[in-house]
């Protein structure tokens, strides 16, 4: 603590008031990949959830059901191992391991790092896995186009309200899992007026990559979305 | 790990902004943090103190946070409502919002030099 007479001490005491974000150099590396992406038309989506809701499995649905009418793509974050990239690659798309090593969420730069990686005229919707976690990622614009965070059932339906940054933030929720329904004392109507009260405008698909409810209408909304951004 | 990254982002973004003649001269940074940053000043204050370590000619830097609560404007009745329980709906005309005027920040308000 330093108290006034120090500092008259010291001299004048100058002030500058900056008002600066504290992520402004993240936010400044996404707004370049929105002009990359911008560039090419190219659909970018963040998807973000909790460790094992079936992110990876509804990408390899995704790309199953979509590869043969858009090319797709997907980067995915994890802290360790290459599996999740493998898993995607099974299904024919490209994808690309981003190994955090340690980093519990994925931040512009190391998009922005691997962005050249990619043939971007020649992929119509990428898809950035994040690493499974509510909580930090919410805080980190990759400059994609839409937010999607996955919630599945066998989680219990009071995570929007514990975790509100990262429904305040998203544009779709999906209720993953829900071929478990019947099994798991999981209200999608409870997790729905929650997740609303935090963000009125989000939207909610109840989905399983394993019995394919809901994968139609979530193939339909990105075929949608793939649409307006080629104009 | 994400508070490193946090901090991190701080000093970057502060020796973009300020020359080193100026940085030298750093004596205190000013964090305004809304609730909803997910941002835990004590883990904060530790990963600056970790990060002051690595980086030994800012050892002298104080680092001041302040924290907000929330608060969300409606859009149609112009009501300036506190958020509890994060249930963002006007208090006054009971329509939902995503307007939020406070809260949400993450800004490195002010930073103080000496002269």
């Amino acid at each position: 603590m330093v108290d006034k007479s120090t500092k008259a001490a010291r001299g004048t005491v100058q002030c500058e008031n900056t008002n600066i974000n504290l992520l402004k150099a993240n936010d400044f590396v996404a707004d370049i990949i929105k002009k990359e992406m911008a560039k090419t038309n190219t659909l970018l989506i963040n998807i973000t959830s909790s460790a094992g809701s079936g992110k990876t499995t509804l990408m390899q649905k995704t790309a199953e059901k979509l590869k043969d009418k858009i090319r797709i793509a997907v980067m995915v974050g994890d802290l360790e191992t290459e599996r999740d990239a493998d898993r995607i690659r099974e299904t024919g798309i490209q994808a690309l391991q981003i190994v955090t090593g340690g980093i519990c969420h994925l931040e512009a730069q190391m998009i922005h790092q691997v962005l050249d990686q990619f043939d971007l005229e020649n992929i119509d919707l990428l898809f950035i896995e994040n690493v499974g976690n509510l909580v930090c990622p919410s805080s980190f614009d990759l400059g994609e186009d839409y937010r999607v965070t996955l919630m599945a059932t066998t989680e219990g339906d009071d995570k929007p309200k514990k975790y509100p940054k990262m429904f305040l933030t998203s544009d779709m929720m999906l209720v993953s899992k829900a071929d478990l329904l019947p099994y798991v004392p999981f209200s999608v109507e409870a997790v729905t007026k929650d997740a609303r009260e935090v963000n009125h405008e989000l939207e909610v698909i109840q989905i399983s990559s394993l019995s394919e409810e809901g994968v139609d209408e979530w193939c339909d909304w990105l075929l949608e979305k793939i649409e307006q951004k080629k104009g | 790990m994400h508070e490193t990254s946090i901090v991190n982002s701080i000093m970057r973004t502060l020796e973009q902004e300020f020359e080193t003649e100026k940085l030298n001269k750093m004596k205190t940074i000013h964090l305004k943090v809304g609730i909803l940053s997910n941002i835990e000043p004590r883990l904060l204050y530790n990963a600056y103190e970790a990060s002051q370590m690595m980086n030994p000619e800012y050892h002298h830097v104080k680092l001041k946070i302040e924290m907000t609560e929330l608060k969300i404007e409606c859009e149609v009745c112009d009501h300036i409502t506190d958020v509890k329980n994060y249930r963002f709906i006007c208090d006054n005309c009971e329509r939902p919002s995503k307007n939020v005027i406070q809260g949400e920040e993450m800004l490195i308000h002010k930073v103080e030099f000496d002269d």
